[in-house]
């Protein structure tokens, strides 16, 4: 019996060891996905052809698009709201995708643009974040994790990759979002909304922000401003997420139909947004 | 004799010109999968055309994976046998791998990545994946051609449209008259 | 056809016909309004419903308005949905080549009250079916739900829920139609 257990006990200390000294080749482990590129002349203009709707409307792979999703930092840490519909030119594909993407206990990813390039890169940034916990012995902060995805994604300008994310989460220095597309933009902000909805979102958010609000009134606003955006842009709808990040990690605050959302909100009382707002002083010439 | 001395070598060599690299074909087709509790139903048509061309009347572009999944394609038939083509080797590759059989979920992740590997070079296919999990529960997922996916009750993919049916749990043979239906419906409208 | 969305349809029962359409106005994704009418009255019995530009909607609801009055006061009786529809195609065709960009659906009961629906694209062409008859954004989705809910000789009451639940569920699937929809039953 004993014998059997050394043979283990060894076997898996040994074998450990050799593996991560030897086998651990951080060109492997770090390099990206191989990727297939069309055997003709220029692929750029041959992925163009066949799936930008810009630039071709005809073309014969159209993919998920249209979005609103929002985050921004209040007092208690931060709100994370997304709708849930995907289209692929005006069908709707599905009514609820997840555009929140977990990426570990502490942070998030929001998905606007292509669903495959975000959900597919926001897979391996949650990948070598793990790495980068086992090597490190400490959790990545959100700027580190930001840049990971900008450089993957600089790495791929020009090739046609879509998407607008904004990562989000706490770390050593408090909360954090940081906005990071496909054209290498990385920015560092207290309040970001992306997609098409976003125009609508903005203007919810600015009229009612407050830093200063309670978590239950943050979470209402996040939920607002995308309840607001779904009304107006056709490519937003289905159900709306919230999440709120704090110091411990991101909790789940769920998620509401757009439909019975619309129904509630009719029945209320609308926000006073200018209520309290003085008349304003205007220069007439007589 | 040498077949080459046939030739003229001396002749001008004329070849036409390519101008488009046009790799891509739409052949069109339909399928629809149905989850239930402990059931998942998978339906395709089997016609394969070209336009207003028909290929062949019998093309299945759903093909068994493993005892517990079903991918069901629709688009570009070449493009559709090569990715089934692919995910067979790559479980093939993961039962000597690991002695067992890979998992639904598991492989509809495996989906997910092998379309996004053809990120610059898509496969024309729309998936769906329909199965059982390992706790015998229905399970089917929808892809779009980048391999963006989602866990779906109930989908159709190709030329036909959607069906609104009821969002309960339903009996496998519902199941199977509303898939039947549809596939009649659609087939009165689509050529 | 896509630019401003909405879709309509129409579908005969046994001596009834229902028409109907969704209720929103866009302008591709933006949704600028949730009341915009697309079925217009033209007599007791008989509706026209204009899916597709807009502006070609409003347009040709006033014009067919102003002929329908003329041919009112011309033959001192109510213009019938045959001679209707006729009208409609023969005014689409009149622009064949820089065409409105409108597929009307003509609904209504003629003077035996027998049922009538026609469709047409947008240069007029007439069809006559006697089912029921779909056009704009979402006229995929909405023949595929026809083809499943509609039976022969429904009841007014049945082929209003018949009707109401296909434009429903189109609307469900497609972006650019939905915010409610309008039902007429003759």
């Amino acid at each position: 019996m004993d014998s059997i257990v050394n043979k283990f006990k060894r076997s898996t200390s040994t074998w450990g060891d050799h593996n991560m000294l030897v086998n651990f080749d951080v060109t492997k482990e770090f390099s990206l996905p191989s990727f297939d590129i069309p055997p003709c002349h220029n692929p750029i203009e041959f992925l163009k052809h066949n799936t930008d709707e810009k630039s071709n409307a005809e073309c014969r792979i159209k993919f998920k698009h249209g979005t609103t999703t929002l985050a921004f930092k209040f007092q208690g840490g931060i709100i994370v709201s997304v709708d849930s519909r995907a289209t692929a030119g005006s069908v709707i594909v599905t009514q609820n995708i997840r555009k929140i993407i977990e990426i570990n206990p502490y942070l998030l990813g929001t998905m606007a643009g292509g669903a495959a390039d975000c959900t597919f890169w926001e897979r391996e940034l949650g990948r070598r974040c793990r790495l980068y916990e086992l090597r490190n012995k400490e959790r990545i902060s959100v700027s580190a994790a930001s840049k990971l995805l900008g450089n993957i994604v600089y790495s791929f300008k020009g090739m046609g990759l879509s998407m607008g994310t904004m990562v989000v989460g706490w770390d050593k220095t408090g909360p954090n979002i940081y906005y990071v597309d496909a054209d290498g933009t990385r920015l560092k902000g207290d309040l970001f909304s992306v997609g098409s909805g976003s125009p609508f979102a903005y203007g919810v958010l600015d009229s009612a922000y407050d830093f200063d609000m309670s978590a239950h009134d943050a979470a209402e606003l996040g939920r607002r401003a995308v309840y607001h955006a779904a009304h107006r842009d056709a490519a937003s709808g289905g159900n709306i997420h919230v999440y709120h990040v704090k110091q411990s990690g991101w909790e789940n605050l769920g998620f509401r139909d757009f439909d019975d959302l619309h129904w509630e909100y009719q029945d209320q009382p609308k926000p006073s947004i200018i209520g309290d707002v003085q008349p304003m002083m205007l220069n007439i010439q007589d | 004799m040498n077949p080459v001395a046939l030739y003229n070598h001396d002749a001008p060599i004329s070849a036409a010109q390519q101008h488009q690299f046009d790799p891509y074909e739409m052949n069109g087709g339909s399928s629809l999968v149905i989850k239930g509790a402990d059931y998942c139903l998978i339906a395709s048509d089997t016609r394969q055309s070209d336009g207003y061309k028909i290929n062949s009347r019998y093309v299945p572009k759903a093909f068994k994976l493993t005892e517990t999944a079903v991918l069901a394609t629709s688009g570009f038939s070449a493009d559709g046998l090569a990715l089934f083509k692919k995910l067979s080797q790559n479980l093939e590759w993961y039962k000597h791998a690991h002695d067992k059989v890979m998992s639904t979920p598991a492989i509809a992740q495996m989906l997910s990545n092998t379309l996004y590997y053809k990120r610059f070079f898509p496969y024309y296919t729309f998936c769906l994946l329909g199965g059982i999990d390992e706790q015998g529960r229905g399970v089917s997922y929808s892809y779009d051609p980048l391999g963006s996916y989602g866990a779906e009750p109930y989908k159709s993919v190709g030329h036909k449209n959607q069906q609104g049916v009821q969002r309960t749990d339903m009996s496998l043979d519902t199941a199977i008259s509303i898939a039947k239906d549809a596939f009649t419906s659609a087939s009165e409208r689509d050529i | 056809m896509d630019y401003n969305g909405g879709t309509v349809l129409a579908m005969a029962g046994k001596n009834c016909v229902v028409v109907g359409s969704d209720k929103r106005l866009g302008v591709q994704n933006l949704t600028v309004s949730t009341e915009f009418q697309k079925v217009f009255p033209v007599t007791e019995k008989c509706y026209i419903a204009l899916p597709g530009l807009a502006t070609d909607v409003q347009t040709l609801s006033e014009l067919f308005r102003l002929k329908c009055n003329m041919y009112k006061l011309r033959e001192e009786r109510e213009i019938e949905p045959l001679t209707l529809a006729n009208m409609i195609s023969s005014t689409l065709y009149g622009r064949r080549f820089g065409p409105y960009f409108c597929e009307p659906i003509i609904a209504g009961l003629d003077k035996n009250n027998k049922p009538h629906i026609y469709g047409m694209d947008l240069i007029g062409c007439l069809n006559y079916p006697d089912d029921f008859t779909v056009a704009g954004c979402a006229e995929a989705a909405l023949f595929g739900m026809c083809e499943s809910l509609w039976e022969p000789d429904l009841e007014p009451d049945e082929l209003f829920e018949t009707a109401s639940q296909a434009l429903l569920s189109a609307a469900d699937r497609n972006s650019l139609v939905g915010w409610g929809a309008v039902i007429h039953t003759m």
